[in-house]
């Protein structure tokens, strides 16, 4: 039998040693996935970026003197309901692809209105590309659109509308 | 054996083992974390985002003149967008000149010039910039071949295009039979031009080429049967400036298209039917005329046979001149076209 056990380790802290260096090890594998703002959303960032700029061309008229051209596309599209238009010409400029890889972005567009009468906001469905699911990751793109339309029950008249458009890669 | 100092204890083995397993457990998780900590791909879709907001949300630097207009060491910043007013509307003039590789102010090399004038930055990146112009299916790149892992962002665009005038010579002949020498008048009314307050839509002389086309010259002589055998002769071109109620000689313009010549001829020179003229943004920045007109004059002499010829011709002295605005028919509105601007940086 030991007398003199001075010095000696025992299992339990040699175990001890070994759970806090695992402890320490999950805090640090968690610590570096929090990402700052800058680094997580740059992916949402370019989608964002080009959903805005795909309702921003969509939105300005392409000839200043013709009849027929002095009203935006986007306008247009909202006044007479022409959704399915809408849906074409949005993925023309969000899959257009020149020297870079192909993309595969699927959207989901609504509009609101304000009727004055009663203050209420009235949100009208658009057009989608596919239904959402739910488990998407999607960014949410915006544009006031200036049209000459109703918000029921309130009548016709200029007034702006917020075209909203949430995107998604598949 | 009673000095037993120094021996090891199962209760030691056992906690010693315990130990380096979760040691060597933790250390085999390392190289996974580095791998989290490599930020190259997120630093150049960040370098990409930023070259691509310079691109199409910045009209560059000088802006006045603008930077397309000037020498390669006096451009600081590209930028292609028409004025800051107008993100993502790019004008043909920046675009021709940053994706050119001839230019009269000489042509900027890659990756250099590029580099300091847009990517901006210690590091040397790599970069492609592409741009596809959907209407005219051209695609313009200046830049490397793409590798494999590297930054980029993609920028829905319109090009503003240019504005152009064509006039059908018969419908400017004058109504007196005996003249010899007649003179064609273009007003280019800087300060009506000013009345479109959106530069996207705007004639600006200074920042956009401008392009008269004079057709069917020969139909205008009133005898046809003789109209063959008549030499017209373009004699000259000169550009007035009306200032303070005084008109001016400014200039003469030297570089006419005759007929259907791909180069430019300084008159006098003989025309059979067509004449073309591009006014550069340079030509109409040096004569600094602010809101001031501009009147273009085209000198005609008829001859046949050696002799002057007497007839009716493209002539407007006996009414107006030919207004490049907003209004005449025969002038083409700038008109806005979809496209498509790429940055890869890595």
């Amino acid at each position: 039998m030991v007398k003199n056990d001075n010095g000696q380790l025992y299992t339990i802290e040699g175990f001890a040693a070994g759970l806090i260096m695992v402890i320490t090890a999950y805090l640090v594998v968690n610590a570096t996935s929090v990402y700052t703002a800058g680094d997580t959303h740059i992916n949402d960032m370019q989608l964002e970026a080009l959903g805005s700029d795909a309702l921003r061309m969509m939105d300005i008229p392409i000839n200043a003197t013709e009849s027929d051209n002095r009203h935006s596309d986007l306008r247009t599209i909202i006044e007479n309901s022409q959704f399915d238009t809408f849906r074409i010409k949005f993925l023309d400029y969000t899959n257009e692809s020149g020297s870079g890889p192909g993309h595969d972005i699927q959207f989901n567009a609504s509009y609101t209105c304000r009727d004055d009468s009663s203050n209420d906001v009235q949100s009208v469905q658009m057009v989608n590309s596919r239904n959402l699911t739910g488990g998407e990751h999607t960014v949410r793109s915006t544009k006031w659109v200036i049209v000459d339309i109703g918000c029921p029950p309130e009548a016709s008249r200029e007034r702006a509308v917020l075209v909203e458009v949430l995107l998604w890669r598949d | 054996m009673t000095d037993d100092s120094g021996t090891l204890s199962i209760d030691f083995i056992a906690g010693f083992t315990i130990f380096l397993l979760a040691f060597i457990w933790v250390l085999s998780m390392v190289p996974g974390l580095l791998v989290n900590l490599q930020g190259y791909t997120i630093d150049y879709d960040a370098v990409a985002y930023r070259t691509g907001v310079i691109l199409v949300e910045d009209p560059g630097w000088p802006a006045s003149p603008p930077w397309e207009s000037q020498q390669n060491f006096s451009v600081t910043r590209f930028g292609l967008a028409v004025s800051r007013d107008t993100p993502n509307i790019l004008s043909q003039e920046k675009v021709d000149r940053f994706f050119s590789n001839t230019s009269v102010y000489g042509a900027f090399v890659y990756p250099d010039d590029y580099h300091q004038r847009v990517i901006f930055g210690d590091y040397p990146y790599r970069f492609n910039v592409s741009l596809l112009d959907v209407e005219n299916n051209q695609l313009r790149s200046v830049g490397d071949v793409v590798p494999e892992g590297y930054g980029y962002i993609r920028r829905v665009v319109k090009i503003k295009g240019l504005s152009n005038a064509t006039i059908d010579a018969p419908l400017y002949k004058n109504p007196d039979n005996n003249v010899t020498t007649h003179e064609f008048s273009i007003l280019v009314n800087n300060s009506g031009l000013k009345e479109q307050k959106n530069p996207a839509y705007e004639i600006d002389p200074a920042r956009d080429q401008i392009m008269v086309n004079i057709t069917d010259l020969r139909l205008t002589i009133s005898n046809q049967t003789q109209a063959p055998s008549v030499n017209i002769t373009l004699t000259n071109i000169n550009v007035y400036k009306l200032d303070g109620g005084i008109l001016s000689l400014v200039r003469t313009f030297n570089t006419p298209y005759i007929d259907e010549n791909s180069s430019t001829t300084q008159p006098p020179v003989e025309v059979k039917n067509n004449v073309s003229l591009k006014f550069s943004p340079a030509f109409f920045d040096i004569l600094n005329a602010g809101s001031s007109p501009i009147f273009i004059n085209l000198s005609f002499n008829l001859n046949n046979g050696g002799s002057s010829y007497y007839s009716q011709f493209l002539n407007n002295t006996w009414s107006s001149p030919f207004d490049y605005d907003y209004d005449t028919p025969e002038v083409t509105q700038p008109r806005l076209r979809d496209a498509m601007v790429e940055v890869a940086v890595w």
